[in-house]
């Protein structure tokens, strides 16, 4: 943001600014799902004299600028992206209100003109909503290239809104545009989209509900009120009166009875079907590229009943054998057991011994806990070969585009469980890194959804750090990690349905794009892993140094002895050894550096493939590691990220215990 | 660059858009895609040296 936009927004108390006056007839959106060129665009039509300020109320960004090229008296607004008029984000929330309030002179929707599949539903939905539209058909010269050709004239009359090609980059095609940004008027009913019988019926009787309004069309208002939006409704209370909305709840719950799929599934196939027949009609495809095998295992990786097994098999050659027997085996075999053991503590210590003569500086560096010996051995002896491994493993799975097929298939169970589909992405996110993924839960839909996504992410999602120790501290007991596995996911299904129903909402909804599935390239596989080793030492390297400092604390004022005694209860009563109480209490401070400690005392011989199962289980339920935390207290609040923590905590515990009762009363061996 | 995750391409300019609201201001390094929020670590300086350097030596071919 430039001084003097940052001078505007703070005298305009961080409301959107606009260079005087603004004239709600002379003002251009520029609408549009991400990505499509609407900034290329934007700062083409204005120039250096923008203002970028908040949306009232959130965090989203509105640009606003004069038109150097429409005229000064043109005000041209770059709004957040959005793929439908039924608002799913906080961006598109924004979006379409910028549609309503602003009663724009033009509305210039720009598509991507490679991926007009994906785009026209809008286009048909901008139109039917009765709004001065304009269609720009950015990047018209990629889809030239690809051999994609799109009769303009045949689009125009099929929609009923003038259509130009555009390269907002080179600035071509904006003559063009800037004249039918001029000469553009309100579409007629032209557009419309034939909902089918039952829901034109409804479209219909709530029509003859809602009293006409600036803004959108009545018929889109209907359309939005028959899907349930919130925004929709609350706007017919005020003008209409609790009446008007129950009579439209009435004439939504008949329509609904009536069908086999919600009303808002019905009425985006609708506008699918709508957008495939302008296809057909005006759009000729070079042939299909993608090969009819990568065709055949994408939906073979995304259907139950062969999706299951095939994850299944990358698990168990991915993780169980590549990480679990190569990395946490050999690789940490050597480094810890031969490197570390024969040569880098003795020498730490010896030199210690020689030139320290305080023990209690020798213990910060060296002995059982010192920075160097357990600190830094930690990092780059367990963690670092384990985790280094696992990126090698998640990095082919990502390049291969196996991931969003993944999330594809996770989505199915978590609609049986009640869970939005949309929470998938956190989810997989998790995998990585909870902290981060805690932060993507801003993404959904409700409070509600976020709640439940931020307390599964806390208690049964293991980041990559723990998922890798602890495949590792298994690899050599399949059952245990077949129990670990088994109760893990049990706990996540169990406690997932249990919020959901505790706290009733709406159906969940999902869409993604898929891209193509591919052969992982050898190079971007090694950048990738490169990148994320460099960025995951560089971060738990510091942590695990200060972990050493505070246990050197600890141990000089006495309390880690007093603390490990009283750790050493439940401990026990999870039928783990008091040595176990010293890397739960490690757990508090990173939960892969409490596996680690398990890995210590699982090389020392002291835990039995039982003891293993139940430790490595509570501790992926354990609590959240501290950089989670504070952004769980960001996101909710102190109160609500403490309660999460202490339930986490005591499933944890209860979860330990119980499983621990079941193999000693079954007599299993694990 | 290209999301890991959904294949969407877009700039890094964009990815800083999308972390405006992080709490974080940026110090997770991590590149966020503005399309569907997957975070992938931002390249290191050593990966797009060489990336440049690569990208010099087919420009000089071509010529």
């Amino acid at each position: 943001m430039g001084i003097a936009a940052l001078f505007q927004r703070l005298a305009t108390g961080g409301r959107a600014a606009t260079d005087g006056a603004a004239d709600a007839a002379s003002r251009v959106l520029i609408v549009g799902s991400p990505n499509v060129g609407k900034s290329a665009l934007f700062n083409r039509l204005t120039g250096r004299y923008v203002t970028v300020s908040n949306y009232p109320g959130t965090t989203v960004e509105v640009s606003r600028g004069r038109s150097r090229l429409l005229g000064d008296e043109f005000e041209v607004l770059d709004t957040p992206g959005m793929y439908s008029l039924l608002p799913i984000t906080e961006e598109e929330r924004v979006a379409r209100a910028l549609l309503i309030e602003e009663t724009p002179r033009a509305v210039v929707h720009v598509v991507d003109a490679k991926n007009l599949d994906r785009m026209l539903g809008l286009t048909l939905q901008l139109a039917e909503a009765g709004l001065p539209l304009v269609l720009a058909l950015n990047m018209a010269d990629e889809a030239r290239d690809l051999g994609i050709r799109i009769d303009v004239k045949r689009l125009e009359e099929a929609i009923g809104v003038p259509v130009v090609r555009t390269v907002a980059t080179r600035g071509d095609g904006l003559a063009e545009l800037i004249e039918q940004i001029r000469r553009v008027r309100p579409v007629a009913s032209k557009a419309e989209v034939d909902y089918g019988p039952t829901i034109e019926e409804a479209i219909a009787a709530v029509q003859r509900v809602v009293k006409p309004a600036p803004g959108l069309s009545a018929r889109t208002r209907a359309v939005l009120l028959l899907e349930g939006d919130g925004e929709q409704r609350a706007r017919l209370r005020r003008t209409g009166g609790d009446g008007a909305v129950e009579q439209v709840s009435r004439i939504v719950s008949t329509t609904g009875a009536r069908l086999d799929h919600a009303i808002h599934y019905h009425a985006a196939s609708a506008v699918k079907l709508q957008v495939d027949c302008l296809l057909a009609e005006a759009v000729t495809f070079p042939p299909e590229r993608r090969t009819g095998v990568a065709e055949w295992l994408s939906r073979f990786s995304m259907h139950p009943a062969t999706g299951l097994p095939l994850l299944a098999v990358v698990v168990y050659v991915g993780l169980y054998k590549f990480v679990g027997a190569f990395g946490a085996g050999t690789l940490v075999d050597w480094l810890e057991g031969t490197v570390f053991e024969g040569y880098v503590n003795p020498w730490v210590n010896g030199v210690l011994d020689a030139l320290v003569p305080w023990q209690v500086v020798r213990d910060l560096f060296g002995g059982e806990y010192g920075m160097m010996t357990l600190g830094v051995r930690y990092a780059v002896a367990i963690v670092l070969p384990i985790v280094g491994t696992f990126f090698v493993a998640f990095s082919i799975l990502e390049d291969s585009g196996y991931l969003p097929r993944l999330a594809m298939l996770i989505d199915r169970v978590f609609k049986k469980i009640g869970l939005n589909g949309r929470a998938v992405i956190p989810m997989a996110l998790g995998f990585g890194c909870d902290t981060m993924a805690t932060m993507v839960t801003r993404t959904l839909e409700t409070r509600r959804e976020r709640t439940i996504a931020i307390l599964l992410l806390a208690l049964a999602i293991p980041c990559s750090a723990q998922m890798g120790v602890i495949l590792g501290l298994l690899a050599g007991h399949p059952w245990a990690l077949a129990v670990w596995a088994g109760v893990v996911t049990g706990v996540f299904l169990v406690v997932g349905s249990v919020a959901a129903r505790v706290m009733p909402g709406e159906r969940p909804r999902f869409y993604m794009e898929l891209p193509p599935l591919r052969f992982p390239r050898p190079v971007n596989v090694l950048v990738k892993t490169y990148t994320r080793m460099v960025w995951y030492f560089k971060e738990v390297l510091p942590l695990f140094l200060l972990a050493s400092v505070f246990i050197w604390i600890g141990n000089v004022t006495g309390l880690f002895e007093w603390v490990v005694g009283v750790v050493r209860f439940p401990v026990r009563a999870l039928g783990l050894p008091d040595e176990a109480a010293v890397a739960f209490l490690f757990g508090f401070f990173r939960r892969d550096y409490g596996a680690a400690g398990l890995y210590d005392l699982y090389g020392d011989g002291l835990l039995t493939g039982n003891q293993l199962a139940v430790a490595a289980v509570t501790l992926t339920l354990f609590l959240p590691c501290i950089a989670q935390l504070l952004v769980m207290k960001k996101e909710q609040g102190w109160k609500a990220a403490l309660a999460t923590s202490a339930f986490v905590l005591a499933v944890a515990f209860v979860v330990g215990f119980l499983l621990n009762g079941v193999l000693v009363l079954t007599g299993v061996q694990l | 660059m290209r999301c890991d995750f959904c294949g969407n391409e877009f700039d890094e300019g964009a990815a800083e858009k999308a972390c405006a609201a992080c709490t974080l201001l940026g110090g997770c390094k991590k590149v966020k895609c503005p399309h569907c929020g997957y975070e992938m670590p931002r390249e290191t300086r050593l990966v797009k040296a060489i990336r440049n350097w690569r990208a010099r030596r087919h420009d000089r071919s071509k010529r």
